[in-house]
């Protein structure tokens, strides 16, 4: 039997990864929206930041970029800020490392993802905003992003996914997450295996629950779309 | 027939010789890159004249009338609708598109919503009605194009010819003084062109100014008032359609009348 005090350590664990998972996909998503939008029409400065940013964060390990923030961007933070004549150290925990590295390589795959959504919406409906007066910002909040929504939501749920899980990894930073927990109680007890089980356990079920919620957004997402034809994309076979 | 009482449009449509031309444009330049899509176009429609344009794919015919709206920016030359110049100021821009209506090839109905919604977008968002002002004028002119009863349902759920009824409803909801066709029955069933252009000659007896693309010739000979044949990015011969199609006078539109009638 597990003991109770490891499994409420388990417990607490589990929260701080749902922390780092959230507020790094809400980065990721923030990071790849506008770089989405950005590199949307062909512009060379943007496009030469886009590529090294793209080849920086998707070519090296997420868990060596958390390293890098870990151990050098405290240093990093204050030289940047000594050039602006601030002299200030922060300290960066492994929280924030490890936020920062998921949100920054998530968001350079978030952002292929979002631009060819957005590449996919037909142009006449941009062009039906235009000519209806549509303001900007509502066309593209109430016709552009739905449609938008209905394409990416398949890939943005795998790589929520993919982040939720990727905070394991974050643990060699020293974060106090669930694989932390878990660890430490195995190591205790001498029972790693009823302690990793009940962290795989908790992960199954965040990604059940996922699925759970995207179904429903992507019913939502697909209202009044038909399917393709009765027997779905099967009848090309 | 259920003719279109037009409700009164921003400008009069009256054909006061002391009013602007509703579209005039001068000298009409537009490229595709190396592509010379209109050349020195020189084109003029009067208030309450229905205008079709034919011609060959890749004539310029429907760059001239996205010239008209901004869709495409022309590079050379002027764009005057109802006397207001067309420049690339975001107010001119909007000044000159409050007069237009567009329908597409295409429709362009927003797919996530209702027919309904569809029409009362733009009363809501462009012109700030209340959602039960503009859902009595979107019912208005539902219920003129034949479609008030598939008001609840998603695009997707209609025939192609239902669809661009709304969407041709959904244009007149903003009640524009010019009426611009791109082509409206070019991706419908032989069924759905006849309702299609059954409304449109309907709309046309209210004497609102109009503009069609349309590979239709009974429609053109029915209902334009001049006929316009473009190639090449020219206007080949214009004449009142009765002349158009009996005396043809240049080669080239005797050709394209031979193969399409």
């Amino acid at each position: 039997m597990p003991l109770m005090g490891f499994v409420q350590q388990i417990g607490t664990g589990a929260l701080v990864t749902i922390q780092v998972a959230v507020l790094a996909y809400l980065l990721a998503l923030l990071i790849g929206t506008l770089f989405a939008l950005a590199t949307l029409k062909r512009r060379l400065v943007v496009n030469i930041a886009w590529q090294t940013y793209a080849s920086i964060f998707t070519g090296v390990p997420s868990l060596l970029v958390a390293f890098l923030f870990y151990y050098a961007g405290s240093g990093i933070i204050s030289s940047v800020l000594s050039l602006a004549g601030l002299n200030v150290t922060i300290d960066i925990s492994p929280f924030m490392a490890a936020v920062a590295a998921l949100g920054m390589v998530y968001g350079a795959y978030l952002a292929d993802l979002i631009r060819s959504a957005i590449q996919n919406v037909p142009p006449g409906q941009f062009e039906a905003t235009k000519v209806l007066l549509i303001p900007r910002p509502a066309a593209w909040v109430l016709v552009i992003l739905p449609q938008v929504l209905r394409l990416a939501l398949p890939g943005m749920t795998n790589m929520w996914i993919v982040v939720l899980k990727d905070t394991a990894l974050i643990s060699l930073i020293g974060l106090k997450e669930i694989m932390a927990y878990a660890k430490l109680a195995s190591g205790v007890t001498k029972e790693p295996f009823i302690y990793y089980l009940l962290a795989s356990a908790f992960f199954l079920g965040m990604t059940a629950l996922t699925y759970f919620v995207s179904q429903r957004i992507e019913q939502w997402t697909r209202r009044g779309y038909r399917p393709v034809a009765v027997k779905g994309p099967a009848h090309a076979l | 027939m259920n003719a279109i009482a037009h409700v009164s449009p921003v400008v009069a449509t009256s054909a006061d010789p002391a009013l602007p031309p509703a579209i005039s444009l001068r000298k009409l330049n537009k490229y595709y890159g190396a592509f010379h899509a209109l050349r020195d176009v020189d084109f003029e429609v009067a208030n309450s004249e229905i205008v079709v344009l034919c011609g060959p794919s890749g004539s310029g015919k429907s760059s001239l009338i996205r010239c008209i709206n901004h869709l495409e920016q022309h590079d050379s030359g002027t764009v005057h609708v109802n006397g207001m110049e067309l420049t690339r100021k975001a107010a001119d821009v909007a000044r000159v598109r409050r007069q237009l209506g567009m329908v597409f090839q295409g429709f362009n109905l927003f797919p996530h919503m209702t027919v309904l919604a569809n029409c009362t977008f733009a009363l809501r968002l462009a012109l700030h009605m209340t959602t039960p002002q503009a859902e009595g004028v979107a019912r208005e002119y539902l219920a003129k194009v034949n479609v008030l009863d598939q008001a609840e349902k998603f695009p997707a759920e209609l025939s192609g010819g239902q669809q661009q009824r709304v969407a041709i409803a959904r244009a007149l909801c903003l009640q524009p003084s010019v009426m611009l066709f791109d082509e409206p029955t070019s991706a419908l069933d032989p069924e759905s062109v006849g309702s299609v252009l059954r409304i449109m000659e309907d709309l046309a007896a209210t004497g609102i100014t109009m503009v069609c693309v349309t590979h239709e010739m009974g429609f053109a000979r029915r209902v334009a008032h001049r006929c316009v044949f473009m190639e090449k990015g020219e206007i080949v011969e214009q004449a009142p359609t009765d002349q158009f199609f009996r005396k043809p006078t240049s080669s080239r539109l005797q050709r394209f009348l031979k193969q399409v009638l």
